[in-house]
């Protein structure tokens, strides 16, 4: 820990205040200044991971459409993959499988063996409450409602590497994610421009303002605002070179403009700018759908379209950084596998999340996803969980980051792993 | 004067016992009115003036400049009384919330006249007023301009100025209401029993949740707020309780579902046919019904549980939920108008009579309905208490006071009541006080509160100052501690917004975490630090104050001094030494250090426009949470005039008083210190 601030202390502090307010001697400053600092982080590997809040129904995203039990259920929301019954079927996976046809960006992602799915994944704790539920797939302690760090908190702590940076691990959220509270430092930023000590038209008295909340920050007897204090005064010392705001995709990618394009350009904008991302989170909401879920068209179908299009953009846009990039995406629970009494689907249990990067076992749906009659159900009602999220988690954590304590990122855990990653 | 307070303080315990006893005659000896009337302060080590600070943080929205000295003069005890009756008078603020009027209409009222984009589309093309076939087709300003004389021809106005008015009316409530603590309550349990802006069927109905649900009955007993939010519009369409009806002849059903497959086949033999006449059209027709025919919906039996009564850990299962939901089916919102299935409940009242309704089970009250007939009349057991076969409204009535008076339910309110006013993680011991006075009170929440200010815990080292200010109080703490004027509240809701609280848009129903570590990260912490500066410089239109007026126009001599002297004004009683001592080397002498910086001010203002953002940029920071709908409210309402951009030469110009002074208030605004309450 020491030595991360002592770093920051002798570079960012410098630049910032290299014109010479807050007591900093000018030699020092253009010292600095004219020490071009290489940073030591660039080959690290970088985990994505996007929080689809509210349940997504793993049924819909992608289908077991040769399931009669399922067509049954879903009088309504079934959707085929046979050509002609619709003018957009499900995209036919592996002849048991379709996915959304919403998503047919993932199609070629899914086709060159980058994009694995984990399908009938959940947690093997049955609450259906939304918030009990995250939290735990937050935690990573399903059991353990008392857990105050995050698994990707965690994480960070057994990169096995001193960081350098206040953006090793970075959520683009307006409030920082359970997933990382903890010990080891974690920015929430909802918007990269935003992130300084702003005055309009005066740059000096910013500066000046910036150096007092500093020193007040620093003397807090919070230890709460203590901390958060430092690490965004470190980080926007970073910042501070960089230009935010004229960020252009390379490789003709377009995200879309909504909550979770913006946040994907913005990690991707973190990832190129080099400072030392390793660990990066966002979210994206709207998949409680209680009440007219859709099919080809509505609610859902614009959900996925909207997630599938922003990743398949950030895939694009990082081309040149793909091998140290995986994304991941979780949901806290699936969804009833029968629809219910206005066309849409209560809570359930197991749903389905995508693994996408050049090291992972793409092409494939894993996982063990039953016949759904009603005997193989959850209660009676929902995709039982066969695959625990953990064990998916900690697979992509270990083989992307080189994480090896399991003990320490899933505690009361046996540590099986189903094989999404490759080597 | 002490002997006079002595005096009126005595007083005021015989006329508060008297006043007591007589409102619960035969109550019991030991309850917490006999036991303490003065606050156990003395006790916890604190000062009448520290404990009135104390008090002032945690039930108002913040203390006005010598709101102190008005609070000691009426005693701490009888103020509090006072705000638990919040029957104050409040003529400033009835003034100022006048040009309002979406406040003073009702839900029926407000439905039929702020529409949305598309209802209104829909209602003047009914009229034939845009052309049906090609609405595309048509110069969007002449449709513009139809759509315009049509909704002043009908007096419609747009949903956007009812969601400003919304917005706006708390803000003002907030800042000038002389009943902070109904405030408070409304605020906080509009958060517990949560709706949001963000589901469309529930926008309309938000106003009105708020004033006639959820604040007349902020002080009131917990169990006649959760009925009144049961069974109000708002409640019923944000958790989807209006249309979760008995799902016999639902495709939901097995018989249903077999109904349907046939159609479909008959549809699909009639297409391969290529036979797409009145035949095909009629199973068409019929599919559709059927997809529309509606059944159960867990979403509101499982919150009221959940989050509204019992806690997640209060001992129910799934199968509670989905037998509550049958126990809550058919209630519903009676039409506002003939949309949404309105004429054929107006048809049917017509027809069968409102009378003969009543003796079916059929209930109308406001704009509540109970509609028996698609109500599930089989037996359901919830937590372990059987509802028998064919029973109607009463079932719910049983099941809300059963769930309010839960002790799992008293326990988790007090717990979050604990946790509003004295520390995120509230000691047990004063929840489980709070908890036995709900149980023997029958929910009465202006007790519960008593029993939580008359307790040790509340008064003790480890609850002062331990609460962190959310976006929204941070802000109207400034306001009231600025003693300012607001003439355009919106422009504050845009920082509060962007500190991380955007008000009535939360969109899960669990409301707001009421947490420090919720509300403070590093991308929040700056905004707020931002607002500081942004406030006291001026650069937030519509928010006047007058820095100097609140010192007794006592223009401090220097920058140290204003310091010493505007932490006490804007923290008062609180230990300043450490901020005025971290904070006088930097500002002691702003003159040499504009010298010193004003080469390189001269450099970092070239690169100013692109690292800084423009006001239009804030006003627009909404573009993360992705309601294009707002933004235009946004855009649409505030013909913002520019602030003016300071020039450099006019900061030296001005490098006097009032600059160093904004400054210095801007950084207590932004300090940690101003964040604790």
């Amino acid at each position: 820990m020491s030595t991360r601030r002592g770093f920051i202390k002798s570079t960012g502090a410098l630049a910032l205040f290299a014109a010479g307010i807050g007591g900093v001697p000018g030699f020092i400053a253009r010292a600095a200044n004219s020490n071009k600092i290489i940073p030591p982080y660039k080959k690290n590997k970088k985990l994505v991971c996007i929080f689809q809040r509210g349940a997504m129904d793993g049924l819909m995203a992608v289908t077991p459409f040769t399931d009669e039990f399922l067509k049954a259920a879903r009088p309504t929301l079934f959707m085929s993959a046979a050509k002609g019954t619709s003018n957009t079927p499900l995209i036919d996976l592996d002849g048991r499988f379709g996915l959304h046809p919403s998503m047919k960006s993932f199609e070629p992602l899914f086709r060159e063996k980058r994009l694995g799915i984990v399908h009938a994944v959940g947690s093997p704790n049955n609450t259906r409450s939304h918030f009990d539920a995250q939290d735990y797939m937050e935690s990573g302690t399903p059991f353990n409602k008392g857990t105050n760090t995050g698994w990707l908190n965690r994480a960070v702590g057994l990169l096995g590497h001193e960081s350098s940076s206040p953006f090793q691990a970075v959520s683009i959220t307006s409030s920082l994610p359970k997933a990382f509270y903890g010990d080891n430092a974690a920015l929430a930023i909802n918007n990269l421009q935003d992130f300084a000590i702003q005055m309009r038209g005066n740059p000096m008295a910013a500066n000046m303002a910036a150096k007092s909340f500093e020193d007040l920050y620093d003397q807090t007897s919070s230890s709460l605002l203590n901390k958060t204090g430092k690490e965004s005064f470190d980080a926007v010392k970073m910042l501070k070179k960089a230009d935010t705001k004229n960020y252009k995709p390379a490789n003709g990618a377009v995200y879309p403009d909504n909550q979770i394009g913006n946040s994907l350009k913005q990690i991707a904008q973190l990832i190129k700018m080099d400072v030392g991302l390793e660990v990066a989170f966002t979210e994206c909401g709207g998949w409680d759908t209680h009440y007219n879920q859709g099919t080809e068209t509505g609610q859902f179908s614009r959900n996925v379209a909207d997630l599938s299009n922003a990743i398949s953009a950030f895939w694009k846009d990082l081309s040149a950084y793909q091998d140290e990039v995986t994304l991941m995406t979780m949901t806290e629970f699936g969804r009833t596998v029968k629809q219910n009494g206005t066309a849409g689907t209560d809570h359930g249990r197991g749903s389905c999340l995508f693994v996408l990067g050049n090291d992972v076992n793409g092409g494939k749906v894993h996982g063990n996803m039953p016949i759904l009659s009603k005997e193989n159900l959850e209660d009676g009602r929902d995709v039982p969980v066969t695959t625990d999220f953990r064990s998916v988690f900690s697979e992509v954590a270990d083989a992307h980051l080189k994480i090896n304590d399991d003990k320490v990122l899933f505690p009361e855990w046996d540590g099986k792993k189903i094989g999404v990653m490759r080597g | 004067m002490k002997r006079h307070l002595q005096t009126i303080f005595v007083l005021f315990l015989l006329i508060s016992s008297v006043s007591i006893l007589s409102a619960f005659s035969g109550v019991e000896k030991s309850g917490i009115e006999s036991k303490s009337l003065k606050f156990p302060y003395k006790q916890a080590g604190l000062t009448e003036r520290q404990a009135t600070a104390h008090l002032l943080g945690r039930f108002t929205y913040g203390a006005t400049p010598g709101e102190i000295d008005e609070v000691l003069k009426i005693g701490l005890e009888k103020w509090f009384d006072k705000q638990l009756e919040a029957n104050s008078p409040n003529d400033s603020l009835n003034t100022a919330l006048a040009p309002y009027e979406a406040l003073t209409k009702d839900n029926k009222e407000i439905f039929n006249t702020y529409l949305d984009g598309g209802q209104i589309r829909k209602r003047a093309m009914k009229e034939g007023l845009i052309p049906q076939d090609s609405t595309g087709r048509i110069e969007y300003k002449e449709r513009k301009g139809l759509v315009d004389s049509f909704m002043k021809a009908n007096g419609y106005k747009p949903e956007g100025e009812l969601i400003r008015q919304l917005v706006n009316q708390k803000i003002v409530r907030a800042a000038y209401s002389n009943n902070q603590l109904q405030e408070i309550m409304t605020s906080f349990w509009f958060n517990h029993f949560n709706v949001s802006l963000t589901k469309n069927e529930c926008i309309r109905f938000v106003p009105c949740y708020e004033r006639d649900v959820i604040r007349p009955n902020s002080l009131g007993k917990f169990g006649d707020l959760l009925l009144a939010t049961a069974k109000s519009p708002a409640m019923l369409t944000y958790l989807d309780n209006f249309r979760s009806v008995a799902s016999d002849n639902n495709v939901n059903s097995e018989a249903g579902a077999k109904r349907l497959r046939e159609l479909y086949a008959q549809q699909l033999r009639l297409n391969q046919n290529g036979d797409t006449g009145m035949q095909y059209k009629d199973i068409a027709n019929k599919i559709k019904g059927f997809k529309n025919s509606q059944g159960l919906n867990e979403n509101y039996a499982r919150e009221i549980m959940e989050l509204h009564t019992l806690g997640v850990d209060g001992g129910y299962t799934q199968a509670d939920v989905t037998n509550a939901a049958k126990v809550l089916t058919g209630w519903t919102i009676f039409p506002m108008n003939d949309e949404y299935g309105g004429t054929q409940v107006r048809k049917m009242i017509e027809k069968v009579g409102e009378e003969k309704l009543k003796e079916q089970g059929f209930v109308h009250e406001g704009d509540f309905m109970f509609a028996v007939n698609k109500h599930d009349k089989t037996e359901k057991v919830v937590l372990g208490n059987t509802f028998s076969a064919k029973g109607g409204m009463e079932e719910g009535l049983k099941l809300i006071d059963m769930l309010a008076h839960h002790k799992s339910t008293a326990h988790f309110i007090c717990k979050k009541l604990a946790a509003r006013f004295v520390s995120d993680n509230p000691p047990a011991s004063l929840v489980d006080k709070m908890a036995q006075t709900f149980m023997d009170k029958d929910g009465d929440i202006k007790k519960v509160l008593l029993t939580m200010v008359n307790a040790p815990e509340f008064w003790s080292k480890q609850a002062l100052r331990e609460k962190i200010k959310s976006p929204f109080e941070l802000t109207i703490s400034t306001v009231r501690a600025l003693n300012a004027k607001v003439a355009q509240p919106y422009q504050l809701a845009n920082w509060i917004n962007k500190m991380g609280e955007r008000i009535y848009y939360y969109q899960a129903p669990t409301g707001f975490p009421d947490r420090a570590q919720y509300w403070i990260n590093s991308g929040s912490l700056l905004n707020r630090m931002n607002f500081g500066l942004a406030l006291s410089s001026k650069r937030i239109p519509g928010v006047t104050f007058d820095l100097t007026a609140l010192n007794n126009n006592h223009e401090p001599e220097s920058a140290e001094a204003a310091l010493r002297v505007y932490c006490k004004l804007l923290m008062p009683e609180r230990n300043v030494d450490e901020t005025v001592k971290r904070l006088i080397p930097l500002i002691n002498d702003p003159l040499i250090h504009n010298k010193i910086d004003a080469a390189a001010t001269k450099t970092e203002s070239t690169l100013a426009p692109a690292t800084m953002m423009s006001e239009d940029n804030m006003m627009m920071t909404t573009s993360n949470t992705d309601n294009k709908k707002a933004n235009e409210v946004l855009r649409e309402k505030f013909n913002r005039k520019k602030a003016p951009d300071y020039t450099i030469t006019q900061l030296q110009a001005n490098a006097g008083t009032n600059t160093m002074l904004s400054q210095v208030t801007g950084i207590i605004i932004g300090s940690p210190e101003f964040q604790r309450r």
